[in-house]
């Protein structure tokens, strides 16, 4: 009965938190924090991926910010090429982005801890250079697609063409992301990741193809970081091929880790601290770098006093102030 | 049934399996033998994790060392560690619903067969709570549970009884005598504990450096001269 109670109330706070960020938030805030926003939502979609196989797997996905990058080129490759609307080019820019993030993860899969997360570090090294050299479509001619003035214009959803609804509509289609992740962990997927945890030799001992489920976990996270891309080039309108270094996508991992592993408040936070603390400190007018100090010391604090993460210590302080109050 | 011919596994240097042949037919036949004498060697050939240098395994007319490990698993090979293999984070009940999901039953039928192996092993009350909260036994169980659930053809558990006490090893020796009965499975049982194999397997095997030295009816087997040489080793000179 507790146990219900505690999750129904759980259930209102998440309720309560996506309702304020949709209905009240954009109202009290100005153009600028919007934009800054959009974008905090979007990455926490990304980062709610690294999280999800960090969580599941154990495995470290250093190359996440990079096919964010793929989903956001795919995105104003669509928009440029065809007349389809924004929900349709979206889809397939996620679904062409979780391809990508199988096929890379096909043979990174065989290796575990370190190698895994040099290799997908490696990757998103090799994604920094492709892109840098084709650059982002912004309605030129040929395949790529660049022009040097650009001659035309990523369009938005017919709803959401104004920034404070674009908001709106991000923080929507962010939540369903994360549901359908989230989906997984109380479904099949969920009991084999599990499993594979605890020991690969025992999942396959009980008939769990690890492979095949390394892979979708994979590719799940590469159907997030796909969707959160072409929501950026949605947002943006257009993308600067120096914004996906490879550097990026460890700076996602490592505020994934200091926001919290396997919950949706964890990649809020990382969404936040990654996008918006920095726009805080420009704001203020201190220089935006002293942000990766500030990680650094808390990633350096998750890593020694919270392994839950920052989702985790607000849990707990819930949970006792729950005690106290009875 | 099963039936080994000329398995032969070497790590190495060391000859782990060296050249078995045998046919197990009995219900619930026992494995047991020194430390280092391949018993587990032996689980790990069956269920996939070794592959042998040479020979051929026929389990029911298939080919056993043609299937990937989590084939085997789904043709109805169970089974279970000497190390206890609970995922912490899921509940009794998920923890055997993993073997289900890979299982080619329909869902009713499935939670059918969840309900049943529960009660079996004794977990019915357990069923939604994580794994990380049980006690050694339970966990045990648990895992025995998710080796019976999806009907299984052969069993293969490698030491259940370690680190049990007493009471909870007659508990497990009624779980374990009683599940061709009850779910049609043929098992072989690795254990140290000499009571359990007496009191459950009709046959048992002795492995010693790699060779079978006896296979036998148990009660004949345990009295076996060779038997006890190679448990508590022989006096120089005799």
């Amino acid at each position: 009965m507790i146990l219900h109670l505690r999750r129904e109330s759980r259930m209102y706070a998440t309720f309560g938190f996506v309702a304020i960020c949709i209905l009240v938030l954009p109202l009290i805030i100005d153009s600028i924090w919007v934009k800054v926003l959009t974008s905090a939502a979007i990455f926490t979609l990304a980062a709610y991926g690294v999280s999800l196989l960090y969580s599941h797997l154990g495995l470290v996905n250093l190359s996440q910010v990079a096919l964010v990058g793929a989903g956001g080129w795919i995105m104003l490759r669509l928009n440029y090429a065809a007349d389809f609307p924004f929900e349709v080019n979206l889809l397939i820019s996620a679904v062409i982005t979780a391809f990508i993030g199988m096929v890379l993860a096909l043979p990174a899969i065989r290796m575990k801890g370190l190698y895994l997360a040099l290799i997908t570090l490696m990757i998103a090294g090799g994604f920094q250079i492709i892109l840098s050299a084709i650059q982002f479509p912004n309605g030129g001619s040929g395949f790529f697609g660049v022009a040097l003035q650009s001659p035309g214009e990523m369009r938005r959803p017919v709803i959401a063409e104004s920034d404070t609804a674009y908001l709106r509509y991000s923080i929507v289609i962010v939540v369903f992301g994360i549901m359908l992740a989230a989906a997984h962990k109380f479904s099949r997927p969920g009991r084999a990741w599990a499993m594979i945890r605890k020991s690969e030799a025992n999942a396959m001992a009980a008939g769990v193809n690890v492979t095949f489920y390394k892979l979708w976990c994979f590719t799940l996270s590469g159907f997030l970081a796909g969707t959160a891309g072409g929501l950026l080039a949605g947002a943006l309108k257009i993308l600067d091929a120096k914004s996906f270094p490879a550097g990026e996508s460890i700076l996602l991992f490592a505020l994934a880790i200091v926001g919290g592993v396997g919950h949706w408040m964890g990649a809020v936070i990382a969404g936040f601290l990654y996008r918006v603390l920095p726009a805080i400190f420009n704001n203020i007018g201190i220089d935006a770098d002293l942000s990766l100090v500030i990680f650094g010391a808390a990633l350096l604090h998750a890593i020694m006093t919270a392994p839950n993460g920052i989702a985790g210590q607000i849990s707990t302080l819930f949970q006792a102030w729950g005690r106290q109050n009875k | 049934m099963i039936k080994i011919s000329d398995l032969t596994v070497h790590f190495g240097g060391v000859v782990a399996l060296d050249n078995i042949t045998v046919d197990i037919q009995d219900d619930i036949v026992g494995v047991i033998g020194p430390n280092g004498a391949g018993k587990t060697t032996l689980i790990n050939v069956l269920s996939g994790f070794v592959l042998p240098d040479s020979g051929a395994i026929d389990v029911e007319g298939v080919d056993l060392l043609s299937l990937a490990p989590h084939r085997r698993a789904r043709w109805g090979l169970a089974r279970s560690f000497q190390k206890v293999q609970t995922a912490d984070n899921l509940s009794v009940a998920d923890n055997i619903w993993v073997s289900l999901d890979t299982s080619a039953s329909i869902g009713m039928r499935k939670s059918a067969a969840l309900n049943r192996v529960l009660e079996y092993v004794g977990l019915v009350d357990m069923a939604n709570v994580p794994a990380a909260m049980l006690n050694p036994c339970q966990r045990r169980m648990t895992e025995l549970a998710r080796c019976l659930v999806a009907s299984p053809r052969i069993v293969l558990l490698d030491e259940p009884g370690g680190g049990l006490s007493e009471c909870e090893v007659d508990r497990l020796r009624y779980v374990i005598g009683n599940i061709k009965a009850n779910f049609g499975a043929q098992v072989l049982l690795i254990d140290h504990d000499v009571e359990l194999i007496r009191s459950v397997c009709s046959k048992t095997m002795v492995l010693d450096f790699g060779e079978i030295i006896a296979y036998g009816p148990t009660e004949t087997v345990l009295q076996d001269e060779n038997v006890k040489a190679a448990y508590l080793g022989t006096e120089i000179g005799t």
